[in-house]
């Protein structure tokens, strides 16, 4: 274009700078006048609003303000975002620095960035910075690390080892409170620091027990935070974890139970039980409010086949509801949570697309990052603000009295476990077990909620047992989970045998208990899933996905996974220049007829009967929906399909399309590979990751071919010796595929000789050379930079953080 | 199942098998009075509904014989009593029936049904018939089957043999998943 203005002259493009130069100025006089009759400006706007008609005229006549400066407006989302930018910044930072990330746990990372931005808050503002409102925390912050806890919690686990869990939970957190509580009150009715302004033996009976109610439970976002970056294994994990969700209940329970108590002053017998009816109908009542929810939700989920786009807000707005109204009525919030999303997930994931499953498993894992590190930050600067009552012998106490509460505690409740578990629990899991027992913001924020006269010295106590579990534990975990050598996590994920025969053995197992007689573990699981089989499924999942066995959902999940897996390797294939032009039709001809050497193969083509062809259409057909899964896509035409489709009805009809594009490509690469291309650096790869003579046969060359011409879609593998070669994705060079190729050569199963020595080596079965084509073809694609980035498309794996 | 308290004296080689197998001799007791002379009938009729309830049957049963006799059926169950977790291999002891090893032996022979060390490609497809029944067609069964062997089959003889089978099941808590806990 500017080569058309050219041609104006130089006066043009003159008068052009001229025009920009003079706009320029007049923005310039223009905010000059603005900025300075800002301040008239703003004045007299509040006169004209006070005086109306009358005083219009009298008003000098301001400039319109271009530029103002508005802030209270926006203050409040402002500062929000700022925070979270914030924190988000420094997660980014952090995973920068590979060696602190490697050694300090994030969680005391952001604590630290905390004290020091509330440091630097208090220096130079000299108020009080915002504080972790305690609303905020209950309401915004928390919430979504428990959902997204919940509804990728790993069920059978969980299940397997709910007594365990329940034992932990229950009993370990009522030792805890009583013994801190009861121990802590001894030690201040006999400790007095004379130097210390406090006197500690004011402190009752109640309100120790209440502090020691609020400083016992383990809290599920600290041992999310620590527990995620050791990695260990699977049992640990969800003992721990398991134990940090449902002792919310009896922490609810107590907490309110000795406010209670306090308030009115005395304790009877009476209260007690009522105290002990309280925890049931917390617990289970919060429990069955999630499962409400979650029941909703599945129903929702049944009818959103026509609205896609928010079937993600079903299920987080069903999960929030279910949490507040568990809130409303005292019970408690997070297991009504994780009720809600347990229940709710297997038969949403049923019913929503795959863009939805992956919406909704990514916005959890965002909003539950983002909260914790807000979480953590705030923690730092709600320490530095707010006055401490510095006691030495009730803070070292308080920390003392909570480990030796929690070993204590640990190792005897499994002493009274392994009497009921067939796996029992080691030494160095229960030492696991005890060092994990990490506190966190719950505890401070429901010590910041409190009403007591000694809130601040508690607060104080709080503060330091959470610095002290997170920074020393948390960082000392990791290395002496080495030093231990516990057993880490297993990395790789199901495969279809695992499914089949883990499945196999339930039948088994349930089996021998009915033999026995014993109704054990099994027979229950056996009929709640007959239960949900034959009832529960046909209500809440949408059509005929309601009748398809488990095995088969898990089967087709894995094919969507290795179809998208796919089509994402081969689109970071840098095959496009060279290859459309050999594909072209237009190049191939030309090439056939111009080779002098007129190939003997090449004379064979006309002479193949139709029936011989559609026989190899058919084999080859047949060999590319067995090698489909592996196979990456190496033309364009396969990228064209969108790998994310809706149903799996349309995979299997996409399967098919792709089996014929294939089919026609295959049919063109025949012709491509007769002739030796010269100049095509793909093709030399190819021919160096053989290292032999890349003299290919076309299939239709093969008319000694013993196939049968059983055109099902199975080739009974009794007669011939079916190879079936694996091509993973690796590139051209890697010793895999040069091995493969060595495989294809040593397989007798349909051999064919052939005059020429070097083509031996590209066999003879159209089988075979089917393969052999597509290995060629796959040796010119270039496998893309991340092929086994496939931890987004695992279920039951966390996403790292 | 009728059950009721006999002592361990009307067993032959009573104290042979508690050796063999592990099992108390209460316990085996508890089991043993139904156990004289059982044939498959009574066995299907506690598994009708399950779905590899013939397999199971079969597994209990020598080739060849009608009745079940007790000594049989405590050392099929054995199979399944947890796993002690200190018993270390010194070769001189034959390995306890209910190592993960013999466990996974058992559960291997009863895919295997015609006993030749292989689980083939129809072996499997038989299995993965019972335990899907007529909810899917015929193309989905061998797809699935095609994908199991091609993962599982490292020796690319189109059939899983016993270490094969081993190996795709090593990450699975075999002592967790096939012990009753009764049987301790």
């Amino acid at each position: 274009m500017f080569s058309r203005m050219a041609p104006r002259g130089r006066s043009g493009l003159g008068r052009s700078l001229a025009e920009l130069g003079l706009l320029l100025l007049a923005i310039l006089v223009l905010l000059d006048g603005t900025v300075l009759s800002l301040e008239a400006a703003t004045s007299s706007e509040i006169d004209t609003h006070e005086g109306k008609p009358g005083t219009h005229k009298n008003t000098s006549k301001k400039s319109f303000p271009v530029l103002g400066i508005k802030y209270d407006d926006v203050s409040v989302p402002f500062e929000i975002s700022l925070w979270v930018l914030l924190a988000s910044l420094m997660k980014l930072g952090f995973h920068l620095i590979p060696r602190l990330s490697n050694v300090v746990p994030e969680s005391c990372l952001l604590i630290s960035v905390g004290l020091l931005v509330g440091g630097i808050l208090k220096l130079a503002r000299d108020e009080v910075p915002p504080v972790l409102s305690d609303r905020i925390f209950f309401l915004c912050l928390l919430p979504p690390i428990i959902l997204d806890a919940g509804y990728f919690l790993p069920i059978r686990p969980f299940v397997e080892n709910i007594g365990t869990i329940l034992m932990f939970a229950v009993v370990g957190t009522l030792w805890n409170a009583f013994f801190v509580g009861g121990l802590i009150y001894a030690v201040c009715q006999i400790a007095q620091d004379k130097y210390s302004e406090i006197d500690l033996s004011n402190i009752g009976i109640l309100p120790c027990l209440l502090f020691g109610s609020i400083i016992s439970a383990v809290d599920p976002v600290a041992v999310l935070a620590v527990f995620e970056e050791i990695h260990i294994n699977e049992l640990l994990h969800i003992l721990v974890f398991g134990e940090s969700l449902l002792n919310d209940a009896v922490t609810v329970v107590l907490y309110h139970l000795f406010e209670e108590f306090m308030e009115s002053g005395s304790v009877s017998a009476v209260d007690a039980l009522l105290g002990l009816v309280s925890f049931l109908i917390v617990a289970l009542g919060g429990v069955l409010v999630g499962a409400f929810y979650g029941i909703l939700a599945a129903f929702t989920s049944r009818f959103t086949s026509h609205t896609r786009v928010i079937e993600p807000l079903f299920v987080f707005l069903y999960s929030y509801m279910a949490y507040l109204s568990a809130e409303v009525f005292h019970l408690s919030g997070i297991m009504s949570l994780i009720a809600c999303g347990a229940v709710m997930r297997p038969y949403v994931e049923a019913n929503i697309s795959h863009k939805s499953h992956t919406t909704i498993k990514y916005f959890l894992k965002m909003w539950s990052s983002v909260s914790e590190t807000l979480i953590f930050i705030f923690l730092g600067v709600a320490t530095v603000e707010g006055e401490h009552h510095w006691n030495w012998v009730f803070l070292t106490s308080t920390v003392v009295l909570c480990l030796v509460a929690r070993v204590i505690g640990v190792v005897g409740l499994t002493f009274i476990i392994n009497k009921f578990r067939i796996v029992k629990l080691t030494t160095k899991d229960q030492f696991i077990i005890a060092y994990g027992g990490l506190r966190g913001a719950i505890a401070f924020s429901l010590g910041f909620i409190l009403h007591s006269e000694h809130k601040r010295i508690f607060l104080t106590a709080i503060i330091t047992v959470i610095f002290f579990t997170v920074f020393v534990q948390g960082m000392t975990i990791k290395p002496l989970v080495e030093l231990l050598a516990v057993k880490k996590k297993h990395e790789a994920k199901r495969s279809i045998n695992e499914e089949i025969h883990t499945r196999f053995l339930d039948h088994l197992l349930t089996g021998i208990e009915d033999i026995c007689g014993h109704y054990g573990h099994h027979h229950w699981k056996n009929k709640l899933n007959r239960f949900n089989k034959k009832y529960v499924k046909k209500i809440l999942i949408a059509g005929d996905r309601s009748k398809e066995p488990q095995l088969i959902a898990f089967y087709h999940k894995l094919e969507m996974k290795n179809a998208i897996q796919m089509v994402e390797s081969g689109g970071g294939s840098k095959l496009n220049s060279t290859f459309p032009s050999t594909v072209s039709m237009q190049n191939i001809q030309p090439k056939i007829h111009s080779p002098p050497s007129a190939r003997p193969s090449e004379r064979a083509l006309p002479q193949l009967t139709k029936g011989r062809e559609e026989e190899i259409r058919q084999i080859l057909r047949t060999n590319l929906q067995k090698t489909r899964q592996r196979l990456q896509s190496y033309n364009r035409h396969t990228l064209v399909v969108d790998p994310d489709e809706e149903g799996f009805d349309d995979l299997i009809l996409k399967k098919r399309r792709m089996m014929e594009l294939d089919w026609k490509l295959k049919q063109m690469t025949n012709y491509l590979t007769v002739p030796r291309p010269q100049g095509s650096p793909t093709m030399s790869r190819a021919r160096m990751a053989s290292g032999r003579n890349t003299d290919f046969i076309p299939a239709q060359q093969k008319k000694g071919n013993k196939q049968s011409s059983d055109s099902q879609a199975y080739v009974k593998p009794g007669a011939e010796n079916v190879p079936t070669i694996k091509i993973d994705l690796a590139s051209p060079q890697s010793p895999d595929s040069v091995r493969l190729l060595d495989e294809v050569v040593q397989d007798q199963g349909l051999t064919m000789s052939l005059p020429s020595s070097s083509s031996r080596a590209y066999k003879t079965s159209g089988k075979d050379d089917g393969r052999d084509q597509q290995k060629l073809l796959r040796c010119l694609s270039d496998p893309g930079p991340d092929v086994d980035d496939d931890e987004d498309y695992d279920d039951d794996e966390p996403v790292p953080t | 199942m009728g059950s009721s308290r006999s002592s361990l004296r009307g067993v032959p080689d009573g104290q042979q098998l508690l050796q063999e197998t592990g099992c108390e001799p209460e316990r085996s007791g508890r089991l043993g009075w139904f156990c004289l002379g059982l044939r498959s009938e009574d066995l299907e009729a506690e598994l009708s509904e399950n779905p590899i309830g013939d397999r199971i049957v079969g597994a209990f049963f020598q080739p060849g014989q009608e009745t079940v006799d007790f000594p049989s059926f405590v050392r099929v169950l054995a199979h399944f009593r947890p796993t002690e977790k200190n018993w270390t291999r010194d070769g001189v002891q034959p390995e306890p029936a209910n190592s993960r090893n013999r466990k996974l032996k058992f559960a291997f022979q009863l895919y295997d049904q015609d006993r030749d060390g292989k689980i083939s490609r129809t072996e499997l497809l038989q299995v993965l018939r019972e335990m899907l029944g007529l909810q899917v067609t015929e193309e989905q069964l061998q797809s699935i089957a095609e994908r199991a062997i091609q993962e599982a089959d490292l020796d690319r003889d189109d059939a899983i043999c016993f270490d094969e089978f081993r190996k795709s099941l090593e990450k699975v808590d075999i002592d967790h998943k096939m012990s009753v806990r009764f049987l301790e």
